[in-house]
This record gives C-alpha cells, sequence and structure tokens, in this order.
C-alpha cells in the first residue's frame, strides 16, 4: 500500500525546508557560533545525505512510468553525493575545497530532471507550474554554490543559497495538487482538490 | 556546440506539446490474477480522460489471438468487451494517447482457471538480449566487488594494522560495487520492462511499469536497490567516522542480496526448483563473488597499495579460497544434476553448451589457485620483491578468468534450462503452449 503521491512530497518537502532553516542560521550566525556545538555542523549535511538515501524507496515504488523511475533515482543520487561530500569535508575526512562542486551539479541534475519529467506545460495546473518553476530554480540557483566554492565565507551567497533551498521546499509542498495556476486549469487535468 | 546548446534550451523551455500525462490507476481484472470465471469485459481506469486509439485493449492467447472487441472511453475508463476465453492464460496490452499526445502504454497478465504467468512471460515478450547479458554482469561483477572488498577487509585484512590509505581504497571499492549493483539493477530492471512492454525507448519513458514491479524480477529489483542503497550509506559513513565496525552489516546486506541474481532470474521459477535449490543458488552466487571479488581487490588495491601485508594477507586468502571454492563446487554440481536431467543436455542444448562453457573457465580458474596454492605458498617465505611483484600479475590473471567466470553466469541465470522429461513437466507448458511460468 503506497503512500499518496502527495504525503511523499510533504515529507520531503519538511526534510528540504530543515535543510534550508539550518543553513540560514548558519548564514546569519556566522559558521563560528553555528559550530560552536559539534554535533551541529553535521545537521544539515547529515539531514540532506538521509533525504538522498530516503530517495531509493522512492524510486523503487513509484514506477508509474519510466520517466518518473528516473527522475527519482537521479535525484537520490545526486542528494546522496552532495550531502556525503559535505559531510566529508565538516568531518576533515575531505580537504579540497572543490569537492562542494557537488552542489552546483546536484542542483542542475535536479533541475533538468524536474523540467524533463513534467510533461504538461506551465500553465495545464498549479503542480504542472511548479515543477517547471522547480527546475528553473534550481539550475539558474546552482549558480550560489557554484560561487560559494570560491567565496565559501560570503554572507550574501551563504544567504541566498539557504533561501534558494527554503523557496524549493515552499514549492515542493505545494505542487502536486489539482489546482489551477493564475485561473488556469485544464479540462484534462482532472477535478480541483480543494 | 551553439547549436546543440539551443537545442537543449529549446527542449527544457518547451518540454511537451500540449497538455497531460495519463496514469492507470487500476484494472479489471487486476494484474497477475487467476480468474474463475472468464471475464466479458477489460477495464482501464486512469487519473484522467484520455483518448482512444484502434486496438486500444487486446487480450492476446499464447499464439497472439486477440479476443478483445473495438475499444470505447467512458469517462475516465476505456473499456472493451472480450469474446469467451477458455481456460489458459492471457496478455493485456493497452495503450492510449495522453491529453500531452504521447502515448502511454502498459501490458500485465491474467489467468482463466489457470494461474497468471509473469509478465516477462507475457506474449509478445521475446526473452533476454545479448545486451540483458552484459547488463546481468556488470550486476554480477558490481556485487562481487562490494563483497569482495568487505570481504577482503573484513576477513583476510582481521586484526592486521591495515593503512589507512588502504582503508579509503577498499571503501571506495565496495562503494563503487554497491554503486555498480545499483545502476546496472536500474539497467536490467528498465530492459526486462522494455522487452515485455515490446515498445521503443521514447515511448518506453511513459510505459507503466507497475505490473512488473509485483514479478519475481520487481521484487528482487526493489529489494536489491533498497539494499544496496543501504550498503552504499554503511560503507560511506564506516569511512567517514573511521569505524570497521560498520562494514559488518554492509557485509552481511551484500551477501544475502547476492541472491536476487537468482531469485529474478529463471532459475526460481523453472520446474524441479525448489527452497533447495534457490538456496543452493545464492550460496554458489555469495561464494563464488566473495573468491573473485576478494581475490581482485586483493590483486589490484593490497598487491601492489600495501606491500607489507601482502605475505600475511596472501596466507590468509588460501586458507579461505578452499571452503569458497568447496561451496561453489558442490552447490554448482547439486544444481547441474537438477537442472540438467539427462548428461546429453550439456553438449545438446544452448544452456548446457553455456555451463560446458563456465565449467571449463571454473577448470581453469581451480588450477591457477592450486599453483598458488601448492606452489606459491610454501614459496613464500624466501621469495624476493620481483617474485613477488610477479605474483601480483598472476593473482590478476586469475582474477581475470572468474570474471570470465561471471558473464557465463549472468549468461545462465538469464537462460531457460533444458526441458525436463514428460511426467515432470508443468501446467504451463501443457495449457500456454507459449514459454510462459505460472509464478507470477
Amino acid at each position: 500500500m503506497l503512500p499518496h503521491a502527495e504525503m511523499v512530497h510533504w515529507a520531503f518537502a519538511a526534510g528540504i525546508l530543515l535543510v534550508g532553516l539550518c543553513l540560514l542560521c548558519e548564514a546569519i550566525v556566522g559558521e563560528e557560533v553555528w559550530q560552536m556545538r559539534a554535533w551541529r555542523k553535521y545537521l544539515w549535511p547529515g539531514l540532506a545525505f538521509s533525504l538522498g538515501v530516503l530517495l531509493w524507496p522512492v524510486m523503487a515504488f513509484f514506477t508509474n512510468s519510466s520517466i518518473h523511475m528516473y527522475a527519482h533515482g537521479s535525484w537520490a543520487e545526486v542528494l546522496m553525493l552532495a550531502g556525503g561530500t559535505e559531510l566529508g569535508l565538516v568531518h576533515g575526512r575531505l580537504r579540497s575545497p572543490l569537492w562542494r562542486l557537488s552542489w552546483p551539479l546536484a542542483f542542475v541534475v535536479t533541475g533538468t530532471a524536474f523540467i524533463v519529467h513534467e510533461q504538461n506545460p506551465w500553465f495545464f495546473a498549479r503542480s504542472a507550474f511548479l515543477h517547471h518553476l522547480l527546475g528553473w530554480t534550481f539550475i539558474v540557483a546552482a549558480v550560489f554554490p557554484l560561487l560559494l566554492v570560491w567565496r565559501p565565507r560570503s554572507a550574501v551567497l551563504q544567504s541566498c543559497f539557504a533561501l534558494m533551498i527554503v523557496t524549493v521546499s515552499v514549492m515542493l509542498f505545494s505542487d502536486r495538487d489539482v489546482a489551477p495556476i493564475f485561473g488556469h486549469l485544464s479540462s484534462l487535468a482532472g477535478t480541483p482538490h480543494r | 556546440m551553439r547549436r546543440l546548446s539551443s537545442i537543449v534550451l529549446a527542449a527544457l523551455v518547451f518540454p511537451a506539446a500540449a497538455s497531460a500525462h495519463a496514469t492507470l490507476q487500476s484494472t479489471t481484472p487486476k494484474f497477475g490474477t487467476e480468474q474463475q470465471r472468464a471475464p466479458a469485459l477489460i477495464r482501464l481506469h486512469f487519473d484522467q480522460k484520455v483518448k482512444i486509439l484502434p486496438g486500444a485493449i487486446r487480450v492476446l492467447n499464447g499464439v497472439g489471438r486477440n479476443f478483445a472487441g473495438p475499444s470505447r472511453a467512458d469517462g475516465t475508463d476505456v473499456v472493451a468487451s472480450v469474446r469467451p476465453l477458455k481456460l489458459g492464460s492471457y496478455t493485456v496490452r493497452w495503450r492510449a494517447v495522453s491529453a500531452d499526445s504521447h502515448v502511454v502504454s502498459g501490458v500485465w497478465t491474467f489467468g482463466v482457471r489457470v494461474p497468471a504467468p509473469s509478465v516477462n512471460d507475457a506474449y509478445g515478450a521475446g526473452g533476454p538480449t545479448g545486451g540483458e547479458h552484459v547488463v546481468r554482469w556488470l550486476w554480477f561483477l558490481g556485487i562481487a566487488l562490494a563483497i569482495g572488498a568487505l570481504g577482503l577487509r573484513l576477513i583476510v585484512l582481521r586484526g592486521l594494522e591495515v593503512p589507512r590509505e588502504l582503508d579509503r581504497k577498499i571503501a571506495v571499492a565496495a562503494g563503487l560495487g554497491a554503486v555498480v549493483a545499483l545502476q546496472s539493477g536500474i539497467a536490467a530492471f528498465s530492459l526486462r520492462a522494455e522487452d515485455a512492454l515490446q515498445l521503443p525507448f521514447g515511448k518506453f519513458l511513459y510505459g507503466d511499469l507497475s505490473p512488473m514491479t509485483a514479478t519475481r524480477f520487481g521484487t528482487a529489483f526493489v529489494t536489491m536497490t533498497l539494499g544496496f542503497a543501504l550498503v552504499l550509506a554503511l560503507v560511506y559513513l564506516a569511512w567517514l567516522l573511521d569505524r570497521v565496525a560498520y562494514l559488518v552489516p554492509a557485509f552481511g546486506l551484500s551477501l544475502l542480496l547476492a541472491g536476487g541474481l537468482s531469485f529474478s532470474g529463471h532459475d526460481a521459477v523453472d520446474p524441479g526448483s525448489s527452497w533447495k535449490t534457490e538456496l543452493a543458488d545464492w550460496v554458489h552466487i555469495s561464494a563464488a563473488s566473495l573468491w573473485i571479488g576478494a581475490l581482485a581487490t586483493m590483486a589490484a588495491l593490497l598487491w601492489f597499495g600495501a606491500p607489507q601485508l601482502r605475505r600475511q594477507a596472501f596466507l590468509r586468502f588460501a586458507r579461505l579460497a578452499p571452503v569458497l571454492i568447496a561451496l561453489v563446487l558442490s552447490a554448482g554440481i547439486y544444481l547441474s544434476i537438477v537442472r540438467l536431467p539427462r548428461l546429453h543436455d550439456l553438449w545438446t542444448e544452448s544452456y548446457g553448451q553455456v555451463l560446458l562453457v563456465k565449467i571449463g573457465l571454473v577448470c581453469v580458474a581451480l588450477l591457477w589457485g592450486a599453483f598458488h596454492h601448492f606452489v606459491v605458498r610454501p614459496a613464500l617465505d624466501r621469495a624476493d620483491a620481483g617474485f613477488l611483484s610477479r605474483i601480483g600479475r598472476s593473482l590478476a590473471g586469475e582474477s581475470l578468468v572468474g570474471i570470465s567466470v561471471l558473464l557465463a553466469a549472468a549468461i545462465l541465470v538469464d537462460s531457460r534450462p533444458p526441458a525436463r522429461p514428460i511426467g515432470h513437466s508443468d501446467r504451463s507448458t501443457l495449457i500456454g503452449g507459449s514459454a510462459a511460468t505460472l509464478t507470477p
């Protein structure tokens, strides 16, 4: 018995929101204060890594089309990679800051998978609109983790990175409803939920 | 380059011509069920309206005769009447046009007073191809690499002072094995589903894979995917936190998951198979994976990466290998007797011929291993650096033979053993006419 797709989206949106909020806190108080308690430095990288692991069941169980399976699989892999490299960096097992390139890579792959796996046009329904918006947000926002590789202490870049992740989580919370977007709803989209 | 960029950009901006991608939510009769009365109607329930194509629903028997009448739309359902069906197994193939103009398709099976065949054996499915053999071989290699690297660290190097760099390399090898197992599992599942659905790749992207996950192959795929994702996470945490203890559950899990290779093949459903043959197959595959994987990892990582451990590792592996070989041979001989009840099947049937090639390769590997055991091991104490270096190359050679054995094993797992003599045949050969297995 599979949970509804909405539930799964909400669960992952909650996880991504937590990652974004941790990043935002770190950007506001600064790395030194944030890491005064040792466990806190592992918090958001560990969460990201765990979300990657938890995406594998989504890939394996939600198989109503091949393209969804591949999209979920690619998100699982890049989240594990990005969370894992961040864990390695904060724990000191990885040294080169270039490992942080895994984040822009994850953003670009995630964004592309969002756009490719959404087969409806922007104004088909709210979910389609948000899938397109999520895809483009990820692709454009990849610039922030990319610049952070060379400017790791920039508070502006850190804040932008955190806010982008918070934004993405908000979009994920609302992207499964059958609902109009700016007054548009295709007659083929089904009955609006609310 | 600019043109390519424009095409990629255009594909991202305008991903679809128009509208929706329909999802099949339920069917009547249900996937893989045995019907006591022949259904008079086939009903597909979608999450949205779809357009009807000529021949939207086809109900095919074992020789491809269609029993479905014309299809019609009924709200979000597509319905087709069915002419009276006799006792037997049937394949339903459907297709409909989604609002996005993509053709969504699917397949499932049911039986009338007989169990439904696996969807892998649906009418029209061609069976494993050369590409599938290669992918399954990669699946074997990934699992052997994960099991071998973990076994090397936990059994062969147990209690020894292992340099941190070697630990890192072993973790990378085990992680790489898990990643290869994950990717090749996805590829193997996709190829199997593509064959069952009988669709070109472009249309396959919108094919419904749900009936596939209900098959034994699907169950193995889901279990192995989840399992190897966990193995990957455990190996990563072991490396990150410098805790070898995390490798123990990863090793145990990998050994258990090796059974999925036979569970997903023909072995598990062929006549004569039982829990004993499945257990023997698991012992055969896991012991072979540990033997070949540990040998290859030792040759590639330890021999030149940690020369101070070469002697001890070699001696310990030489104690472990005979146990593994005994397990491989005893399980293999038992399975050969069960699957090939007549000796001449070995040279008259394609399954037997592949088995002969595999036996030949195993013999080469055994002779090579015997040379290491009886000639190299006693000479190891007085060996100089040059001798040890040559032994490294010899171990790599034996590993390559082992990898070839895995290729033969991959083909065997995908292949069907010859039919058993009359008296042992199952209902599928009597009823279906096609090569249908009865276990969904």
